[in-house]
C-alpha cells in the first residue's frame, strides 16, 4: 500500500507526442469510443445498414431493365441510399448519445462522472464530439455505395457533396437536440414524453432533410456553385446550424453544473454575443439588400428565445450562491455587468427586459432611417406584436413570481414558470369567456367590442381595432407589477456584493 | 482534515429525509452511519458526496463547502455508491482509466496510478474483463478502485458490503484498515453492524431524519444501555447466591445455569463495581465477574423504532 501512496507523489519523465496527444483527448470521446467499436448493437447497426444499401442497389440494377439508356439512374439511387444513410443515423446517432445519456444519469453512472472533476463542458461536448465521430463513421462506411452512383449518371459529385453535407448537419443537430432533451432533470415519465418529443422532431428533420436533399439533387448544385445566392444560402444554412448548435449545447453545460454555479453565465453571454453578431448581420444585409427582412428574421427569433427566457429567469433560485457571490468584482462598474450576467431571478429578469428593449429600440431606430426599403410595415408590424406579447409576458411573470413569494411560499422557485403558464391560460381565456357569457347574443358584441375582451392575451396585437387599449392595459400592468416587485428586486441588487469565504461552524462531534 | 456536518437539512416536499443533522469526525477515523432504511442515510451521504444539495446547513470538507464550492470538495471526496457501476461494453481497466482521465490524471501518472490502485483492490488478475460479466463482489470492488483514484482523504462508502460473501467482506474491512491508518477519513454506512463495530472508531445512529447518538463506539456502548449483564461465578454457595441475587433491588433477573450466574443489573458501570464489592463483603468467594458487553446491533435496537418515512 506504501507503494500506492507513493504513485501519487512519483517523478514524472517527459511525455512523448502520442502521449501528449492521448492526454489531450476528452475523457468522454475516448470511452464512448471505446465503448462503440465493443459494442454489438453499434456493429450490428453498421452491418445492418450495409446490407441494406447492398440489397437495395442490387433490387434496383434488377428491377430497371433499361438502366445503360437511363440518365437519372444514379441521381435515384443516390436518393435511396441517401434515406436509408440518414434514416439508420439520424434514428441511431441521437439514440446513442441522448438515451445513453438519459440512463446513465438515472443509473447514478452520471452522478459518479458528477463528482469528478471533469468540466460540465468536457461532458456534453464529449458526448457531442463522439456523436459527431460515429456520424463520420456511418458516412464513411456508407461512401463507396453512395460514390458507386456517380458511374450510373444523372448525378454531379458537388451535388452529392452538398446532400452529404445537408444529411451531416441534421444528423447532428438531432444528436445535440436529443443530447438537450437528456440533460433536462426530470422524472422518468416526463423523461418518455420528452424522448416521444425528441422523436417527432426527428421524424420532421428527417422528412425536410429529404425534401431538401431531393430538390438540390433534381436541381443539381454544380451549375450554382459559381453564383452569389447560393453561397448566400450556404452561409444562412451554416450561421443557422452553429447557433442552433450552440445554443443546445450551452444550455445542455448549464443543465449539467451544479446548482450553486453560475449556469446562467455561459448562456446569457452566448446568447448576447449571438445577439450582436445576428444584429449587425442583419442589419448589413438589409442595408446591402434594401430589404427589412433580416431585420425581421432576427427581432423575431431573438423576441421568441427572449419569451422563453422570462418563464426561465422566474424560475431561477432566488439569490445567487455564496461562491458567485464570492467571485464578483470589487469594482461596482464590473459588478453592474456582472448582475445581468448571474444566475438569479432578479438578474434574470433585468437580462431579459434590457435585451427586449434594447431589441426594439434598434428595430425603432433602423425603420426610422431607413423609411423607404421594402417590407417597412411587416418589420413594424412584426416588431410590435412580438415586444408586446413579451411586454404582457414579463406582466404575468412578475405577478407570478409576487404571488409565488407571498402566497404560494411552499411552492419552490423552480415552479414559478409553472404558476406563470396558469396565469397566461387563465388572463388569455377568462376575460373573453365573461364576455361571451355576458353578450353571447348581441351581434354588436361580436362585431365590434369583442377584442376589448381579449385583454389579457400576450398574442392579441392581430387586432387592431384595439391596440390602444391593449398597450395601455399592458403599460399600466406593468408599472404596477415592477411597483409591487420593486422591494424585492432592489434587495437583489443591494445584496449583490462580494462576499468573504464562510468559515465553519463550531459543534459538538464525536471527537 | 475534518468532515464537519451542521445542522444539515433536505426536505422532498413534506418529507423530512435530513432534519437538523450534525456530527464531525477526522482523519483515520472510521464512523459508521447507522439506521434502517429511509432513515436518511443516503441523502446524507450523497450531499456530503456534492451530488446533492440540502434545504438548509452546511457541511465542510477541511473547511470546504460541499454545497457552495462543489468543484473543490470533490478532489477531496471520494464517493462508493450503492448501486454499482452498469457501463456496458467497457473493462474494468478501460472503466478505471476513463474515470482516471476525468479526475485529470495524465501520461505515466495515469497509467501508474490506475495499475496501482488495480493491484491494491486486487483488480490486476480480471482487469480486461467486461465490467457487466463481473460479480457484485468484483463490482464493489472496482467502485472502491474508482473512489481512490484521486487519492481522496475522504472516502464516502454507501451499503459497501451489502451482497457481499463472508469473504469479500473480511477483504473489505481489511481493506478499510489499510485505508483508516493511511490517514483516510471514512463514513460508511452498513447494516451488518457487527462488522461496523469491529473497524469503527465512532457511530452516527440516525432514524427518521434526525441523529439518535453520535459517538466513540466505547461510548456509545457504555451510554447507550441501562443495564448491564455480569456473569458470575463463585466457588461453592451457587444456589445460594442465586436466590440472594434475586432479592437484591439493583438485580432484574439473574439465570443460573449450573455452572455460572447471569444476572442482569440496573444501572451502569458504577451498579456493576457496587454489586462486586457486596459480594465479596457477603463472604462469597469470586473466580468469575464479567460484564457482558452490549454490542452494536444492541445499541442500535435500543435506540432506533424501526420507523421508515
Amino acid at each position: 500500500m506504501t507503494a500506492e501512496a507513493e504513485l501519487h507523489h512519483s517523478t514524472q519523465p517527459k511525455p512523448k507526442f502520442a502521449e501528449r496527444f492521448d492526454d489531450w483527448l476528452n475523457p468522454i470521446v475516448v470511452k464512448e469510443l471505446r465503448q462503440a467499436v465493443q459494442s454489438r448493437f453499434v456493429i450490428t447497426a453498421l452491418l445492418v445498414l450495409l446490407a441494406i444499401q447492398i440489397v437495395a442497389v442490387a433490387i434496383y440494377l434488377i428491377t430497371t431493365s433499361d438502366i445503360s439508356f437511363s440518365y437519372d439512374a444514379g441521381r435515384t439511387v443516390f436518393m435511396i441510399l441517401f434515406g436509408i444513410m440518414l434514416a439508420l443515423s439520424m434514428l441511431f446517432v441521437p439514440l446513442y448519445s441522448g438515451v445513453r445519456l438519459a440512463a446513465e444519469r438515472s443509473e447514478t453512472n452520471l452522478d459518479l462522472l458528477f463528482i469528478t472533476t471533469i468540466k460540465p463542458r468536457s461532458i456534453i461536448f464529449g458526448k457531442m464530439l463522439a456523436a459527431v465521430v460515429l456520424t463520420v463513421m456511418i458516412f464513411s462506411a456508407c461512401l463507396p455505395f453512395l460514390t458507386f452512383t456517380y458511374f450510373l449518371r444523372g448525378i454531379d459529385l458537388p451535388s452529392m457533396a452538398v446532400v452529404l453535407a445537408i444529411g451531416f448537419v441534421s444528423v447532428t443537430l438531432s444528436a445535440q437536440t436529443l443530447i438537450f432533451l437528456a440533460c433536462l432533470p426530470v422524472g422518468r415519465a416526463f423523461k418518455f414524453m420528452l424522448g416521444a418529443f425528441g422523436f417527432i422532431l426527428m421524424v420532421i428533420g428527417y422528412v425536410s432533410t429529404m425534401a431538401s436533399a431531393g430538390g438540390m439533387l433534381w436541381e443539381g448544385v454544380g451549375s450554382k456553385i459559381v453564383g452569389m445566392d447560393f453561397w448566400q444560402w450556404v452561409g444562412i444554412i451554416t450561421m443557422n446550424y452553429g447557433f442552433q448548435m450552440g445554443l443546445l449545447l450551452v444550455l445542455s453545460i448549464a443543465l449539467i453544473k451544479p446548482v450553486s454555479a453560475n449556469r446562467a453565465l455561459p448562456v446569457r453571454l452566448y446568447l448576447t454575443a449571438i445577439w450582436s453578431l445576428g444584429g449587425i448581420a442583419a442589419l448589413l444585409g438589409s442595408w446591402i439588400e434594401a430589404t427589412h427582412d433580416p431585420v425581421i428574421y432576427w427581432q423575431a427569433s431573438f423576441n421568441i428565445i427572449f419569451a422563453a427566457s422570462i418563464f426561465t429567469a422566474i424560475s431561477e433560485r432566488d439569490w445567487p450562491g455564496a461562491s458567485v457571490m464570492r467571485s464578483l468584482p470589487e469594482s461596482s462598474g464590473k459588478r453592474l455587468l456582472r448582475f445581468f450576467l448571474t444566475s438569479g431571478s432578479a438578474n434574470g429578469l433585468a437580462w431579459t427586459g434590457l435585451m427586449i428593449a434594447t431589441t426594439y429600440g434598434v428595430c425603432w431606430i433602423w425603420w426610422r432611417l431607413f423609411p423607404n426599403i421594402s417590407s417597412l410595415s411587416e418589420l413594424v408590424g412584426s416588431t410590435r406584436w412580438l415586444t408586446v406579447m413579451n411586454l404582457y409576458l414579463f406582466c404575468y411573470a412578475l405577478t407570478a413570481a409576487f404571488l409565488r413569494r407571498h402566497w404560494l411560499k411552499r411552492i419552490s422557485s423552480k415552479w414559478t414558470w409553472v404558476i406563470c403558464l396558469l396565469l397566461v391560460s387563465l388572463g388569455s381565456i377568462a376575460p373573453f369567456l365573461i364576455g361571451l357569457l355576458v353578450y353571447m347574443n348581441d351581434s354588436d358584441w361580436w362585431r365590434e367590442d369583442y377584442g376589448r375582451w381579449l385583454i389579457g392575451n400576450p398574442f392579441v396585437w392581430d387586432v387592431a381595432a384595439h391596440r390602444e387599449l391593449y398597450l395601455s392595459f399592458g403599460t399600466f400592468w406593468v408599472v404596477l407589477a415592477i411597483a409591487f416587485n420593486l422591494q424585492w428586486f432592489l434587495e437583489r441588487v443591494r445584496g449583490f456584493q462580494r462576499i468573504e469565504r464562510m468559515g465553519s461552524q463550531p459543534f459538538s462531534d464525536l471527537e | 482534515m475534518k468532515v464537519e456536518v451542521s445542522n444539515l437539512k433536505k426536505y422532498f416536499g413534506s418529507t423530512r429525509a435530513v432534519d437538523d443533522v450534525s456530527f464531525s469526525f477526522a482523519s483515520g477515523q472510521v464512523v459508521g452511519f447507522v439506521g434502517p432504511n429511509g432513515a436518511g442515510k443516503t441523502t446524507t451521504m450523497r450531499i456530503l458526496a456534492t451530488l446533492d444539495e440540502p434545504t438548509a446547513g452546511q457541511a465542510f470538507i477541511d473547511g470546504v463547502s460541499v454545497i457552495e464550492e462543489p468543484e473543490i470538495a470533490r478532489n477531496l471526496v471520494g464517493y462508493v455508491p450503492d448501486s454499482l457501476p452498469t457501463h456496458r461494453d467497457i473493462s474494468v481497466h478501460e472503466y478505471l482509466d476513463f474515470f482516471a482521465r476525468a479526475y485529470g490524471l495524465k501520461g505515466v501518472k495515469r497509467r501508474q496510478t490506475v495499475d496501482g490502485i488495480e493491484e491494491f483492490t486486487n483488480l490486476s488478475g480480471i482487469r480486461d474483463k467486461m465490467l457487466v460479466t463481473l460479480s457484485k463482489g468484483m463490482k464493489q470492488r472496482v467502485t472502491l478502485a474508482r473512489a481512490l483514484l484521486h487519492d481522496p482523504p475522504v472516502l464516502i462508502m454507501d451499503e459497501p458490503a451489502a451482497g457481499l460473501d463472508p469473504r469479500a467482506r473480511i477483504e473489505l474491512r481489511e481493506l478499510l484498515r489499510v485505508l483508516s491508518g493511511q490517514g483516510k477519513a471514512i463514513l460508511i454506512s452498513s447494516h451488518i453492524l457487527t462488522e461496523l463495530a469491529e473497524i469503527c472508531h465512532g457511530a452516527v445512529i440516525i432514524e427518521h431524519g434526525k441523529i439518535l447518538m453520535a459517538g466513540g463506539i466505547a461510548d456509545l456502548l457504555s451510554d447507550s444501555v441501562p443495564r448491564r449483564t455480569v456473569l458470575i461465578r463463585v466457588l461453592g454457595r451457587q444456589e445460594e447466591l442465586h436466590r440472594e441475587l434475586l432479592q437484591m433491588p439493583s438485580i432484574e433477573a439473574a439465570r443460573f445455569n449450573g455452572e455460572e450466574i447471569a444476572a442482569e443489573v440496573s444501572g451502569t458501570d458504577d451498579a456493576c463495581a457496587e454489586l462486586l464489592a457486596a459480594l465479596v463483603a457477603r463472604g462469597y468467594r469470586v473466580v468469575e465477574f464479567k460484564q457482558q458487553r452490549a454490542n452494536l446491533e444492541e445499541i442500535f435496537m435500543n435506540v432506533t423504532k424501526g420507523v421508515v418515512q
